[in-house]
């Protein structure tokens, strides 16, 4: 290649020269020649410099790219110009995506054929949580404890297994398997789909839509996985109003952040309606709809506060009867500045019903024939906890401990009763990825309740929760 | 209740409508994860360019809280300036929940500053937790090393000219400027340092490579036996007597990092314990990358005499 650019530029000049040898050789041109003739020769000497320095640079750039299949563990030159460090690759080129973009046929494997070997186009993580519960004996035989079902046992309560990762340029996708001790089958595990959704990332104005299997983003808490909750059990109202799952739901959620200086977000959800204590109808005829408004505030660079509204309403899963969920919830954090990690994080959620119910008449004589009138009633029941947690320590060893109270006072959603908890808990995490809780829970109940031959619960609660490989970092 | 909603919603609307009306008029806006990549992009975009960062300079990148607030930045962007290679992955969920599709992955308004960077120290061994909070992509504190301004400088430009075209000229005149500067300031930093080239210290976190061997400084330990883990009694009972054995006698510490620490291990080594600057703005008098740098430079220099 340097040669037949040297004999490009040497024939140039030759022919260029040439012509110039054939003048008359008249005396006081013949020294003006050789003046023209040394300056070409400089020119030409010159020319092949840059173009030898350019061939050079692109030896260089062609050995880079050649050798990026295989991590470089490539020193930068010491004490050298910024200068002469090595150009970067050039920019891929840009995907401008257009609402024709949308709708456009793709081919899905595209990305796949151009992957290189051995890679993955997606993350996967793994989440471990077990939980113990110890209790008396009434409590196990009325399956009266926080873990109804499986008191007095270690079990795996959730084992996760995430796959998520972009689509395309324009949507992500995450599924989530899962398996667990059922309450109903102690040992038996099984393996179910937690979530698998999509969400659309380039809508216009703004938005963004999630389809799929999801976790409803209803409130504070019930969007999280239990390994990733700040405490070892759930509260009570949430397991009172939404159930043990919380709510899983099957439909499509669309979001959208307000263009405003502050942050507020609104979201929308359209699902089926599974849930087999409040909304179960199952039927897009007759959905789900969920609400949610989230707001955020920066109180001062050490303190922030979270407020949020959500709003279910769906269908009851015994007789389709209206059913009204509202929440409100608020969570604080106070970090000092330098502080790798919350000082104090306090959080609340209140969850207010109304709900339409069938109340079948009763038989007060005992003549096998109801006395009263079958009616409709509503239920307006509600519930809150408030909770929090401390975490001392900066840095150092003391640094992995954390302290922390919840208290719950929840009513029943249908039924007559009430009940309350409260509980601290200890919690030590040797790393990011690993974290053990032991907690202690008194629970008070009314003489109405289910459980009510077990009114006063204690329970000692022991978690132990792993990651493994990729997990996406939490929200504030 | 029924005339509140709409009245609500409508002013909502009006609200958002002004507030897009307000950003077509103003300049491109640039949202960094760091304050090195904040510091850069105002290099490159010089007074075309409206650029925020993510993190705060005392602040540790690794491990950002995802606080909305960042949202509300990323939400307005018109282009985001990652820094890469794993250490602001948390960046992600903040795209996320921003719902803005000009910085999503795979989008024009998105920068990774590490494309092109001779990333030091990528795992050539099967790595796992272990080892603690490792990168496997290599570590990735690279914009701390004035040498890679000029690659960095580059991905940002490329960056800009993507989402408006029309000014490429003026980025490529601003960053060439910036690395003349850069250049004049690197002879003298060089001869800063060049007195103690060879010379051996301990970090707390491991985020100077890049810096030390630019300088012809070696990495003799750090405090942090595993990252993100902290360190174990015997482990620092090995540091302390590994420094005095090697003679070693700076400390570098950052502002995020624990400084009683690093201070007391260097008390027991009879070694001294510094503050560097780990990024831009992380200590008072480091307002932009060259003073940034200059501060660290002297900070060393003056540990090591």
């Amino acid at each position: 290649m340097r040669s037949l650019v040297g004999i490009g530029l040497l024939s140039a000049g030759v022919l260029m020269s040439a012509p110039a040898a054939a003048q008359p050789a008249a005396a006081e041109n013949v020294e003006a020649l050789r003046q023209e003739l040394h300056q070409m020769r400089k020119q030409f000497e010159t020319m092949r410099e840059g173009y030898e320095k350019a061939i050079d640079r692109l030896g260089e750039r062609i050995q880079q790219l050649e050798s990026k299949p295989q991590p470089a563990v490539a020193a930068p030159s010491p004490a050298s110009s910024p200068e002469v460090a090595p150009a970067p690759a050039p920019a891929p080129p840009a995907i401008a995506v257009s609402p024709l973009d949308l709708i456009r046929p793709r081919q899905p494997f595209g990305l796949y054929s151009t992957r290189g070997p051995g890679q993955l186009l997606f993350d996967m993580g793994i989440a471990g949580d077990f939980v113990a519960n110890f209790t008396r004996r009434h409590v196990d035989k009325t399956d009266a404890g926080t873990f109804s079902g499986r008191e007095n046992r270690f079990f795996p309560r959730e084992v996760e297994l995430s796959l998520f990762g972009q689509i395309d340029p324009y949507a992500r996708g995450e599924v989530i398997i899962e398996t667990g001790e059922e309450p109903s089958e102690p040992g038996e595990l099984t393996i179910r789909l937690a979530e698998a959704h999509l969400t659309l990332l380039t809508l216009p104005f703004n938005a963004q839509l999630k389809m799929g299997q999801m976790r409803s983003r209803f409130g504070l808490l019930n969007q999280l996985h239990a390994h990733d909750r700040p405490f070892i059990d759930s509260p009570n109202v949430l397991t009172r109003f939404l159930g043990e799952e919380g709510l899983v739901e099957r439909g499509a959620e669309l979001s959208w952040v307000a263009p405003l200086p502050f942050f507020l977000e609104g979201l929308v959800g359209v699902f089926n309606g599974d849930n087999e204590d409040a909304f179960g109808h199952g039927k897009l005829t007759d959905p789900l709809v969920t609400g949610r408004l989230r707001t955020f505030f920066e109180l001062g660079d050490s303190s922030a506060i979270q407020l949020g509204a959500s709003v279910a309403h769906g269908s009851t899963p015994e007789r389709r009867r209206p059913n009204t969920l509202l929440g409100f919830d608020a969570k604080y954090k106070y970090r000092p500045e330098g502080w790798p990690h919350p000082l104090l994080t306090v959080l609340g959620e209140v969850i207010l019903q109304n709900r339409r119910i069938d109340v079948l008449g009763e038989d007060t004589d005992g003549d096998g024939v109801p006395d009263t009138p079958d009616e409709r009633r509503t239920r307006k029941r509600w519930g809150w906890y408030l909770g929090g947690e401390v975490r001392p320590f900066r840095t150092g060893q003391l640094a992995r401990w954390a302290a922390g109270f919840r208290y719950d006072w929840t009513e029943l959603p249908v039924e007559r009763g009430r009940e309350w908890a409260a509980g601290p808990y200890v919690a030590f995490m040797p790393s990011e990825f690993l974290r053990f809780r032991l907690g202690y829970k008194h629970t008070g109940r009314d003489r109405f309740t289910d459980e009510s031959s077990a009114r006063r619960v204690d329970e000692i609660l022991f978690q132990a929760t792993f990651i493994l490989g990729a997990h996406p970092a939490h929200p504030f | 209740m029924r005339t509140l909603l709409p009245a609500l919603g409508a002013g909502l609307l009006a609200l958002g409508l002004l507030a897009g009306g307000a950003e077509a008029a103003e300049r491109i806006r640039v949202v960094a994860t760091t304050t090195d990549l904040k510091a850069l992009t105002e290099a490159v975009g010089g007074g075309l360019v409206e650029a925020d960062a993510l993190a705060r300079g005392n602040q540790n990148a690794h491990d950002l809280e995802v606080r909305p607030s960042l949202m509300v930045k990323v939400r307005r962007a018109d282009l985001l300036v990652i820094n890469g290679l794993e250490l602001d992955q948390w960046a992600e969920v903040v795209v996320r929940g921003a719902n803005n599709p000009k910085v999503t992955p795979g989008a024009p308004g998105r920068v990774d500053a590490s494309s092109g960077i001779p990333v030091l120290e990528v795992p050539r061994t099967r790595v796992d937790r272990s080892m603690g909070d490792v990168h496997p992509l290599g570590n990735p504190h690279y914009s701390g090393d004035p040498g890679m301004a000029p690659i960095i400088t580059t991905n940002i430009l490329e960056g800009l000219a993507r989402v408006a075209p029309q000014h490429r000229a003026d980025f490529e005149r601003n960053r060439t400027e910036f690395l003349a500067r850069l250049a004049q300031a690197m002879t003298r930093w060089s001869a800063d340092l060049t007195p103690f080239k060879g010379a051996k210290v301990i970090v707390d976190h491991n985020m100077w490579l890049y810096f030390l061997t630019r300088f012809g400084l070696v990495q003799a330990g750090s405090i942090e036996e595993r990252p993100g883990i902290p360190p174990t009694p015997g482990h620092l009972t090995r540091l302390i007597a590994s420094m005095k054995e090697e003679k070693v006698r700076v400390i570098l510490t950052v502002p995020w990092g624990d400084q009683k620490l690093a201070e007391r291990v260097a008390q027991e080594a009879g070694a001294k314990a510094v503050v560097v600057a780990s990024a831009v703005g992380a200590v008072k008098g480091t307002d932009s990358y060259l003073d940034t740098i200059d501060y660290n430079v002297k900070t060393v220099a003056q540990a090591l005499k």
